[in-house]
């Protein structure tokens, strides 16, 4: 199975704290998460399921003096990324690891060109290269996510919010990385520019053999965009599979399940929807057994004080005692 | 989270609500009790001193330091500084209030209008405002007061009007930043009118930048007084006041240094003690402070 | 038959700016009727939004009338204004901004009851702050808190229970669940159904969500760059979509649902641009794969089936 291989990036038992003055706030548990070479994963979770933070964990770019790493590894290629020196932490970003975040509007310099921008990804990455090489990359790049390299002394003002995710993309992408890690990529997007800007991260993906990360809170996009998929609550991954085993609908982890109660169906009709009882759990607090239990219908006394482990049968993962010793999901 | 006896919270309104919060604030309630203490100081003048010590001179008594008949110590002409201080008090405060005050309101009103309603009006209020800035506000003062002619009042005008265009300034830019809230459609959808989403809505959730820069330009204020009182405009020797005392024993301050320290002490104490009001105040209105 | 609830008649709203008049809202005709709910569905900058508020007069219209019960309330005078604010209300998309962070959850909601003038005594308006309160699912103990101290599905809530303050028939829902977690999400849906039910309120709901607008809505009005572009009962719509834009949009939705994940990807090219001085003919065109000469001409709404209109030359 995977322990026989070493996968692109490993994360176990991330444990990641923000340290305030008033509180503790517990954004990731105990995480476990393998994504292997050119593989998508979706990571599903709503607000404050710590999905960010996993994404600037992985990057070492959590706020300064208030997030900590307090357990656990984060190993790309094998190498462990916790304990690497800054300077090829610096490396790593943005060559072998990138980063697109959910705002296109703010995520772009206003007062350099989108070339400029662009160009300054190789500038820092790839020295060697003659400026001759650098210009006809950029505007190979821009070509790819279909933007007239022509625009490519436009400042980001003039353009749209889809072209403006373009043009992060291309940045993102420009130097070619195995390892994208996709921050709500289209959530700030309109949906028929949604579907271009996924196909786009589809394409090229596919074209340069990138594993992608794509975090998001709508398992609509999973569904249709991902090969794997983690849920994520509380900052814990309470269940994972490949998309076909999760999307089936049939063994799933409660929160999960719930979650799919929550939309309406584009197909069918149903007269109410059903959703998920109470709110998020408070991050400030330690459970002591399973994260969901307040909120689930199938709640025993025993998710009250222990914690469930993750049960696996052929690589569908669900972490809730329901599934214990059972072998058919 | 809030915990209260006998009334619920919810009967309060928020201008109660507001002095709750404020009343909590230690240090915004050192600077009342300090604010109060100057003012009955001031007040209490006539009962403390008589106003003929103000300007009795006493020549076998020049440069008395400070003690038992003389409390703050005597100037060069051998005038009782603690009469001065004090009846000096009076016109520096009154003074410095009003200004703030006229300019704060006078502010306000012009700057809401043009944050407000926008458009040509505020095209206009601006522009008008813009001339007044072009000026530097001690040339503007001195030349409202020459043209109006000199007094203490006549000085106060002319300051006010000097501050104006940086209170509308202020005052319009945190409309405007408030102006395109969902909050205040949500308050025109249940119709609200102008004034009252101003009053309710924008002011409380722009007061803070304003009472800042109101109380950071007391200070000043105090010392603008004195600097016109220098030019012989607004309020001249020997009528008393903070600032002139200061700049009138400024030769003497090196060998007696009583001369500056006490009445800059006056005035220091006095912008603390408003910069303290004025800070809780801000906090006051915000319900996010910690408390 | 009476007068639907609230009906538009070529309702315009223009906007002046720096290169041309923007034709945010043209010629649109709508009927809501007691009880009901229509979708209006379509992409940012569609003009969905100010037709929301120009029909509460929250911004004036350049033409055309808005009937509440038959009345025209663009010709109200400001005395008559009061009428409006009582029937026709609004919830805001974003409970962040639309709730005055200084003022608490009570005073938030009573203020539109002080406001209208509905209660006089401070009793009365508190015991109905209560009981409205309680008919939104907000615990009493929120009251005396702040905006700040809620979550996202309870500031909504708070949001839903200050235009309910006044008990409007009519409710212009301006992407009330867009910035809310799907589980939230689903709360205030149900909730806003089941105030539909037991007051048979009248519902403009604004999404550009299609699995939310088909869930709520009797019937939709798809827009596009100010215009009207298919109108029909929501299941008519979502059986036999005829517009090419609103296949797009169907088409373009991420459902999680294994058996769209491998369907053909007809992916819509280009973007929207602004309705400045838009010329005559289709404005979906440039985006449009159906598109030929034809288009340029004028495409006003048909009737393709009854109840099912279409702004198409290639249709019907």
């Amino acid at each position: 199975m995977e322990e026989s291989k070493v996968s692109l990036l490993e994360i176990d038992a991330l444990t990641v704290e923000y340290r305030t003055d008033d509180a503790i706030v517990h954004a990731v548990n105990d995480l476990d998460l393998r994504l292997d070479k050119g593989e998508t994963r979706g990571l599903v979770g709503e607000t404050g399921a710590g999905k960010t933070t996993l994404a600037l964990s992985v990057l070492r770019l959590l706020p300064e003096r208030v997030g900590h790493i307090a357990g656990g590894s984060i190993r790309y290629e094998g190498r462990e990324l916790l304990q690497m020196p800054e300077a090829e932490m610096l490396a790593l970003r943005g060559k072998r690891i990138s980063m697109i975040f959910q705002d296109p509007m703010t995520s772009l310099n206003p007062t350099h060109t989108v070339g400029d921008q662009i160009l300054e990804v190789l500038n820092l990455h790839f020295p060697e290269m003659t400026k001759q090489q650098k210009e006809a990359k950029v505007d190979e790049m821009m070509t790819l996510v279909g933007i007239p390299p022509s625009r490519k002394t436009d400042f980001p003002h003039q353009f749209s919010g889809g072209m403006k995710q373009r043009i992060v993309i291309a940045m993102a992408l420009v130097a070619e990385p195995e390892l994208l890690l996709a921050d709500e990529p289209t959530t700030a997007l309109d949906v028929t520019i949604q579907a271009q800007i996924l196909e786009l991260i589809r394409n090229l993906k596919n074209q340069f053999h990138t594993a992608v990360l794509l975090i998001t809170h709508d398992l609509g996009v999973v569904a249709e965009f991902c090969d794997t998929v983690s849920v994520v609550y509380a900052g814990r991954v309470v269940e994972y599979g490949t998309v076909e085993a999760v999307f089936e609908k049939k063994n799933n982890h409660p929160y999960t399940a719930g979650l799919f109660g929550c939309i309406p169906d584009l197909k069918d009709d149903q007269p109410r929807l059903h959703p998920i009882a109470g709110r998020m759990s408070d991050p400030r607090v330690v459970h002591e057994g399973c994260c969901f239990c307040d909120r689930c219908d199938h709640a025993m006394e025993r998710c009250k004080t222990v914690a469930p482990a993750m049960h696996v049968h052929k690589g569908h993962g669900i972490a809730c005692h329901l599934f214990e010793n059972r072998e058919d999901f | 989270m809030f915990k209260r006896k006998k009334k619920s919270l919810s009967e309060y309104s928020m201008g109660e609500l507001v002095m709750f919060r404020f009343r909590k604030n230690k240090l915004a309630m050192f600077g009342v009790f300090l604010l109060a203490a100057v003012f009955l100081a001031v007040l209490l003048a006539p009962v403390l001193s008589s106003y003929d010590n103000v300007v009795q001179m006493h020549v076998k008594d020049r440069f008395t330091s400070p003690n038992g008949s003389y409390i703050f110590g005597t100037d060069e002409f051998g005038r009782d500084l603690f009469a001065r201080v004090l009846y000096g008090g009076r016109i520096s405060l009154l003074a410095s209030f009003a200004i703030i005050g006229i300019a704060l309101v006078m502010g306000a009103l012009i700057g809401g209008a043009a944050g407000y309603f926008g458009g040509r009006v505020d095209s206009v209020l601006m522009r008008v405002v813009d001339m007044l800035m072009a000026v530097p506000s001690t040339l503007l003062a001195m030349a409202i007061i020459t043209a109006l002619g000199n007094g203490v009042w006549k000085l106060v005008v002319a300051l006010a009007v000097s501050q104006i265009a940086r209170f509308s300034r202020i005052v319009r830019s945190a409309v405007l930043t408030l102006r395109n809230v969902e909050f205040i459609e949500a308050a025109q959808c249940y119709g609200c009118s102008s004034l009252r989403i101003i009053v309710k809505h924008i002011l409380p959730n722009g007061i803070g930048p304003i009472i800042v820069s109101a109380t950071l330009n007391l200070g000043q204020t105090i010392l603008s007084i004195s600097s016109m009182g220098y030019l012989g405009l607004g309020v001249a020797s020997p009528t008393p006041e903070w600032g002139t005392i200061i700049s009138e024993n400024k030769a003497n301050i090196q060998a007696y240094p009583y001369l500056g320290l006490i009445p800059g002490i006056c005035i220091a104490l006095t912008v603390m003690a408003v910069n303290f009001i004025g800070d809780g105040l801000r906090d006051a209105f915000d319900p996010r402070t910690k408390n | 038959m009476s007068a639907p609830m609230v009906e538009t008649i070529n309702l315009k709203k223009y906007f002046k700016t720096g290169s041309g008049m923007l034709h945010a809202v043209e010629d649109v005709n709508l009927k809501i009727e007691k009880g009901k709910t229509l979708g209006v569905v379509g992409e940012s900058g569609c003009g969905k939004s100010t037709l929301g508020r120009t029909i509460l007069r929250l911004q004036p219209a350049t033409d055309g009338q808005v009937l509440y019960e038959g009345e025209d309330v663009l010709k109200y005078k400001k005395k008559d204004m009061k009428k409006l604010h009582l029937n026709m209300q609004m919830v805001f998309q974003d409970p962040f901004s639309s709730l005055d962070p200084r003022m608490s959850i009570h005073n938030l909601i009573a203020e539109p009851i002080e406001v209208c003038d509905i209660f006089k005594t401070k009793k009365e308006i508190n015991e109905h702050v209560v009981r409205i309160m309680e008919m939104c699912g907000l615990p009493a103990n929120l009251a005396n808190l702040y905006p700040h101290e809620l979550d996202g599905g309870f500031r909504q809530r708070v949001g839903l229970a200050r235009a309910m303050a006044v008990s409007p028939k009519f409710i212009v829902c301006d992407e009330p669940v867009s910035a809310l977690d799907v589980s939230i999400q689903a709360q205030i849906l149900n909730l806003l159904m089941d105030l539909q039910d037991e007051r048979q309120l009248s519902y403009m709901f604004i999404t550009h969500d299609l699995c939310v607008v088909k869930h709520i809505s009797n019937e939709i009005m798809v827009m596009y760059m100010g215009q009207t572009v298919e109108y029909a009962k929501t299941a008519e719509l979502f059986a036999h979509p005829l517009h090419p834009y609103t296949q797009a949009l169907l088409e373009a939705v991420p459902t999680p649902d294994l058996s769209r994940r491998n369907r053909e990807r007809n992916t819509l090219k280009g973007e929207v641009s602004n309705p400045i001085n838009p010329a005559p003919g289709c404005r979906f065109k440039p985006r449009c794969r159906f598109a030929d000469k034809e288009c340029d001409g004028e495409c006003p709404l048909k009737e393709v089936s009854p109840g099912h209109l279409v702004a198409c030359c290639k249709c019907g």
